[in-house]
């Protein structure tokens, strides 16, 4: 495996405000990387200097050999960018945005045109190709966008929360069609505010929140790592907690109480739910651990704006 | 500062979109200079007479086709880019491709010139229909040339403009204070030569006053050696005018 993006103690401020606070990664590769975090973590800023929209207050970023910096077309060349907001272009209709992005690309006519009709097919949008943007629905408007970032045959796709404001389905789809350019050798660098969609894409994830990386590594690892394999939820009012850990601390690796609700982390729980169904505890459910727990573990369950 | 090619693309974007509502906007950008056509000139040109041995129109049309150049380039670059900018985002999307962001304004400039280009043509054109004809096909090309010129001096004034505008009400200040008093103080409508010396000096710093002057000259093929100093103004503001829009838009765009 070749490193394709390497930062190394990467900053970016806004003014005062720090967004991106030195911070170091690698990214291998045709693997799929998850930036997680929660709002203003410094997820989007952090690809946005990657995809070299955005200078770097400092550190270094070298993507495929090359420094990333608002210049460098032949970085952009290389990038498709699934962006965060629609940014469709509203007076034109569906085969027009991917042909103007097309030119833009400088991909000669006869070969966009095959290009943009194999992606309507790939997204599933052939038979909106006349359409104009306002007719499509905010899924279609999603899938229109990953056809966009598709036009150049991206070494790299950059994919800043795909998924948000999609209906299940829609959001299937989305992840579906990641996959597949993932299995086509593709670096993919996802950020998500959603566990279950790193979970389902990501090799390897970094946490970060308050412009820095809590946690590095993959996603299974850290799970075991950090919560172990399952999570017991209690809930149960404050006045019995003594009682309640005094019974099953010993047989839980971590707990942790937040409002109404008590967690118990384990490797392996039989012996903590078969107290817990001793005890007859009614509003009790037992889980598998999921990188939200990780990610609410690290960056606090209390809300961040 | 790192313009390419592409500029050419972004101009063609603009176009594309352009065929949707070129109708409506021939309508829209002929209305105005249209309506000082028929109360200026003929309403008012019925008593001024004659002006310098020609009907009134004479004087007015190569005014009224620079004006409508100027409104339509700097409106574009004001109302057209800033919807781009702040509520389609779709420049956000166009620096993510190879196109930078100078290409971005470049073309966009270009475009509002070639859209001043388009409605300084349909009014020469009424204004033929009108009878009143410039002197000659040179004179015919010349204009062409002029209307280029202009609108790309005006999309770039907007342009700077529009760097820093941060909602539509901001282009009102604009648009009430720069460009309605240039179409007064810039000789469109009657000479300025009765003007008081310090109202004189004033309409020096307008650009528009110079290029009227040029326009006013090409059109009747009366040349004379101040045409020099008016033309050095335009070019001179042009340049440094695109310079300063690319970049104030790139630091506005680019963060």
């Amino acid at each position: 495996m070749k490193t394709i993006i390497t930062a190394q103690k990467l900053c970016k401020n806004y003014g005062k405000f720090t967004a991106v606070d030195h911070i170091s990664f690698a990214i291998e590769e045709g693997e799929c990387f998850g930036f997680l975090g929660p709002n203003g973590a410094g997820k989007t800023s952090t690809v946005r200097m990657i995809h070299c929209v955005s200078p770097l207050t400092s550190g270094t970023l070298m993507v495929n050999g090359m420094p990333a910096h608002i210049d460098n077309r032949a970085i952009k060349k290389m990038t498709g960018v699934i962006p965060q907001e629609i940014t469709l272009d509203n007076d034109l209709t569906v085969r027009e945005n991917l042909q103007v992005f097309a030119h833009f690309f400088d991909i000669p006519r006869a070969e966009a045109n095959k290009r943009i009709a194999e992606l309507l097919k790939f997204v599933e949008l052939e038979s909106k190709r006349d359409s104009k943007i306002d007719q499509l629905s905010t899924g279609m408007k999603r899938r229109l966008l990953i056809a966009r970032a598709l036009l150049n045959h991206p070494q790299i796709i950059i994919a800043d929360e795909p998924t948000t404001g999609l209906d299940p389905q829609a959001r299937h789809l989305v992840w579906q069609r990641l996959r597949q350019l993932k299995n086509q050798g593709v670096t993919l660098i996802l950020t998500t505010q959603y566990m279950e969609e790193a979970q389902q894409l990501c090799d390897h994830i970094v946490i970060m929140h308050q412009g820095r990386i809590l946690k590095a590594g993959v996603p299974a690892q850290l799970i075991e790592d950090e919560i172990g394999r399952e999570v017991t939820e209690i809930r149960v009012s404050i006045d019995q907690d003594e009682k309640l850990l005094a019974t099953l601390t010993p047989l839980a690796c971590g707990h942790e109480r937040v409002g109404d609700t008590m967690y118990f982390y384990c490797r392996d729980g039989h012996a903590l739910m078969k107290k817990v169904v001793e005890l007859d505890l009614p509003n009790t459910v037992h889980r598998p651990a999921s990188l939200e727990d990780v990610f609410l573990k690290l960056t606090g369950r209390g809300l961040i704006e | 500062m790192n313009f390419s090619y592409r500029i050419a693309y972004v101009f063609f974007r603009n176009l594309m979109s352009y065929k949707r509502f070129v109708l409506t906007t021939f309508l829209a950008s002929l209305i105005q200079p249209l309506f000082y056509l028929i109360t200026f000139g003929i309403g008012m040109g019925a008593y001024i007479g004659y002006f310098g041995g020609k009907p009134y129109l004479y004087f007015l049309v190569p005014g009224v086709l620079i004006t409508s150049v100027m409104m339509t380039a700097s409106f574009e670059c004001m109302y057209g880019t800033f919807v781009k900018m702040v509520h389609e985002r779709l420049y956000d999307s166009l620096i993510a491709t190879p196109v930078s962001a100078e290409d971005a304004v470049a073309g966009d400039i270009a475009f509002a010139a070639f859209r001043g280009l388009v409605s300084g043509s349909l009014m020469m054109i009424v204004a033929i229909f009108m009878g009143i004809l410039p002197v000659s096909l040179v004179s015919v090309l010349l204009l062409v040339l002029l209307m280029i010129i202009v609108g790309i001096l005006f999309a770039s004034l907007a342009m700077i403009v529009t760097s820093f505008a941060p909602n539509f009400d901001f282009f009102n200040y604009y648009s009430e204070l720069v460009i309605t008093p240039m179409l007064f103080f810039s000789g469109v409508f009657f000479p300025l030569d009765k003007f008081p010396h310090w109202m004189k000096t004033l309409s020096l710093f307008m650009p528009l006053t110079h290029a009227v002057a040029i326009s006013r000259a090409i059109f009747t093929g009366v040349y004379t050696r101040g045409l020099i100093f008016n033309f050095l103004v335009i070019f001179i503001l042009e340049v440094i005018a695109f310079l300063i829009g690319v970049r104030l838009m790139k630091k506005r765009l680019i963060k």
